[in-house]
Formats: structure tokens, C-alpha cells, sequence
């Protein structure tokens, strides 16, 4: 008989900072606008850069990978940069909630090759990553006029608010948890055989470890789940990469990076979907060439014990 | 041979159940997580599965929830259907 193998994610979408932290954000954006929170972000992050071993180490993961020539100081810099942009991802997100979506324009780079994919009836997913801001991304593609289904788990104890929760407006996706019945591949199947939208994250692990495909990334191996393409292999739909990025001080650009198509393929093994995840892998890494201060995972990728690693606090 | 014996053959042979016999699935043994132990991307072979020996369509939550509990409800959810 086959036997399940849950584990536990290295990483949790809970914050590292304090509610009160979160709420002094908050009040700055109400008060002062988008400047005076970047403007007390400018300090906070650089007292975390240099007092908190926990946000250097966890920043470190990934910027070993990235820049793996710097060190000293030269690191302490791109840790500082790095956390300063996602800091403003998240600043971002809550004056959209507080002031509004006109807060931020954003670029659609790719808006007839999308309309032409969901014109094909065969659903469409929505194969993002932890970059830029998704949520803002998200925000941008309501000219498809489909329900969009969002595969997302969140934390007891996260604190940090999307934006419709600042607006004070009902959740515009329906959500699905991966760690749900099913771990939400019914849901997921169902949504795209009535050729809605689901919209998943390509770069993060969630349950069991048997959904998850090896490919390389920035140097070393990294686990990406592969549900998503077991599901375009089965419905036909076509699976859209797409990335966010802070173009400006009040402009995102959305673009759609590539289109993976997946054959009717038998099996469930990893094997099988790994060339599929690699070529997200692949845009993935790209992109972090790109824009090397928008990628938001603060935890080990690389890791070769990832599934046995303890949870940590940390931000999605 | 009916609707039970078939499901139990076919699981086998296309979810490549190692060491699984068909006299060993309990027509009320849990498919997923205890029992047979399948898990979600088994889920979403098993809707294949299920459309393409019986001509059934589960289409959503709603519908494959109940029905993929073990062999008895599924085998009940096909019948209805091909009767329906």
C-alpha cells in the first residue's frame, strides 16, 4: 500500500514584525501617504539589517546564490536593498487597500496573448512567484472577466493585511487552501474545466513532499511543486508565467514571461513534470537577474532537508 | 464483472498501486490519506481515470467529494450517472 508523506514547509507566511510595527504603517500611509511610510522604512529596515541576525540570515539564502562573489559590506548592502524593496512591496499593497488602486498604475505587458489563451476554453493558470507584488499583479487582470481561484495558505498569527482587507472589501478571489481536502486539486480541476482562472505560486512547496519536482535554480536545486502541471496536463489549459515588478515609485509592471503547455502525460512522478517546472525555473531565475532586489523568499531554497526543516517566521 | 471489481482493477493498473491486489482494497476503505493512502495528484488522476473506463465526468468539489470516498461511493456515484 502506499503510504503519505506529509511534512512541513520550511517557511510561513508569518511576519517578523510586531502588530503594533504593522499598525505604525499603517497610520504613517493614513496620515502621511505612500513617502512618509517609505520614509520611516528607510530606518527600520536599517535597523533590522544591522541589529537583527535573524532578517540578515534569512535574507542570506538567497543572496549567497545571487551574489556569490559579495561579502562584508558589499552583502550588507544588497541584504538592505533587498529588504527595503520588499518592505515597499508591502507598503505598496496597504496604500492600495487605505488610498485606493489608483494609488498605482500598472503595466500589462501581454494583454492579447492572454485574452487569446482564455479564448480557448480550456481555463487558464496563473503561475506566479513570490517577486515583486502578486497581489497588485492580481489586481490588473480583470479584463479577462473570469472568476480567478487563488491557491493561497496563510498562517494563524499573519498578521500583515492584503489589500482588500485595508479597502474593507470582500476577497474579489476565491480561495483555495493547498492544505485543504485534496490539497485543493479538486477545487483547482473543477474551476478549469469551467474554464475559470487559477492562479497559483510556481515556487513554493506546500503538504507532501511527493508533489514537489527538483530543478536547478541559481546555482543548486531547488523543490517546486508540480500539481499545476499535472492539472494542465489533464484540462489542456495552458499554464501563463507570469511576473510582477515595481517599475517606479507608483508603477508595477506585469508581464507575462512565457507559456508552458503540458501534453497529456501518464504518471504522477516527478520525473515526468520536472522539464515543465524547469522552464518556469528557468524564467524564474531571469527574472531574479533582473530585478535581484524582488524576490521575496526568506528561507533556504536550496536546501536538500528543506521537508524536515522546522517552520520559520517569516514573511510571504 | 461489476462496477467495485473494475474501479479496484483499474486504480490499480493506472495509479501503479505497487503490492495492491484487488482482493485487498475494501470496498469501504478510505482512498485517500488512511486506508489506500492516495493523495492529491491521485485525485486528479482518479477523475481521469473515472471518465475514461465509465464515461463519467466528476466535475467539481462538490460532486467528487462525496463520491471519492472509497469504492462503494464511487462505484454508487457512477452507476448514477450512467443511469442518469
Amino acid at each position: 500500500m502506499q503510504k503519505q508523506s506529509e511534512t512541513k514547509n520550511s517557511w510561513s507566511s508569518r511576519s517578523i514584525g510586531g502588530d503594533w510595527q504593522h499598525r505604525a504603517f499603517y497610520l504613517a500611509i493614513r496620515l502621511g501617504g505612500r513617502k512618509a511610510a517609505y520614509g520611516m522604512l528607510y530606518f527600520v529596515v536599517a535597523w533590522y539589517v544591522l541589529f537583527s541576525s535573524l532578517a540578515r540570515n534569512r535574507a542570506s539564502y538567497y543572496l549567497a546564490r545571487r551574489f556569490p562573489d559579495s561579502s562584508g559590506l558589499a552583502r550588507l548592502r544588497h541584504c538592505y536593498l533587498l529588504i527595503l524593496e520588499f518592505g515597499k512591496v508591502l507598503v505598496d499593497r496597504a496604500v492600495v487597500g487605505i488610498l485606493g488602486p489608483k494609488s498605482f498604475a500598472v503595466c500589462l505587458d501581454g494583454r492579447e496573448e492572454l485574452l487569446k489563451l482564455r479564448d480557448e476554453n480550456r481555463g487558464l493558470i496563473l503561475m506566479t512567484a513570490h517577486v515583486g507584488c502578486w497581489q497588485l499583479a492580481m489586481s490588473a487582470l480583470g479584463f479577462l472577466q473570469r472568476p480567478v481561484n487563488m491557491l493561497m495558505r496563510r498562517e494563524d498569527g499573519d498578521i500583515d493585511r492584503h489589500y482588500y482587507e485595508h479597502a474593507g472589501i470582500p476577497c474579489p478571489y476565491q480561495i483555495i487552501d493547498p492544505t485543504g481536502y485534496l490539497g485543493g486539486t479538486l477545487e483547482m480541476l473543477g474551476a478549469l474545466k469551467q474554464g475559470q482562472i487559477v492562479s497559483v505560486m510556481g515556487d513554493r512547496q506546500f503538504g507532501s513532499d511527493k508533489s514537489s519536482a527538483r530543478v536547478d535554480f541559481l546555482g543548486g536545486q531547488v523543490a517546486v511543486p508540480f500539481s499545476a502541471y499535472k492539472l494542465a496536463s489533464v484540462t489542456g489549459a495552458p499554464i501563463v508565467v507570469f511576473f510582477s515588478s515595481k517599475a517606479g515609485p507608483k508603477s508595477y509592471r506585469l508581464q507575462l514571461a512565457k507559456v508552458i503547455r503540458v501534453p497529456q502525460l501518464k504518471g504522477r512522478s516527478a520525473e515526468t513534470f520536472a522539464p515543465f517546472a524547469q522552464q518556469f525555473a528557468d524564467e524564474l531565475e531571469d527574472f531574479s537577474h533582473r530585478y535581484p532586489y524582488q524576490f521575496y523568499n526568506f528561507y533556504n531554497l536550496w536546501s536538500s532537508q528543506q521537508a524536515q526543516t522546522e517552520p520559520t517566521d517569516e514573511e510571504s | 464483472m461489476d462496477i467495485k471489481e473494475k474501479l479496484k482493477q483499474v486504480l490499480i493498473e493506472e495509479l501503479n498501486l505497487e503490492d495492491v491486489t484487488p482482493e485487498e482494497i475494501g470496498d469501504d476503505d478510505q482512498l485517500f490519506g488512511e486506508g489506500l493512502g492516495l493523495d492529491s495528484l491521485d485525485a486528479v488522476e482518479l477523475v481521469v481515470v473515472v471518465q475514461k473506463h465509465f464515461g463519467v465526468e466528476i466535475k467539481d468539489m462538490e460532486e467528487g467529494r462525496p463520491a471519492l470516498q472509497s469504492i462503494s461511493t464511487l462505484a454508487a456515484f457512477i452507476e448514477a450517472k450512467q443511469k442518469g
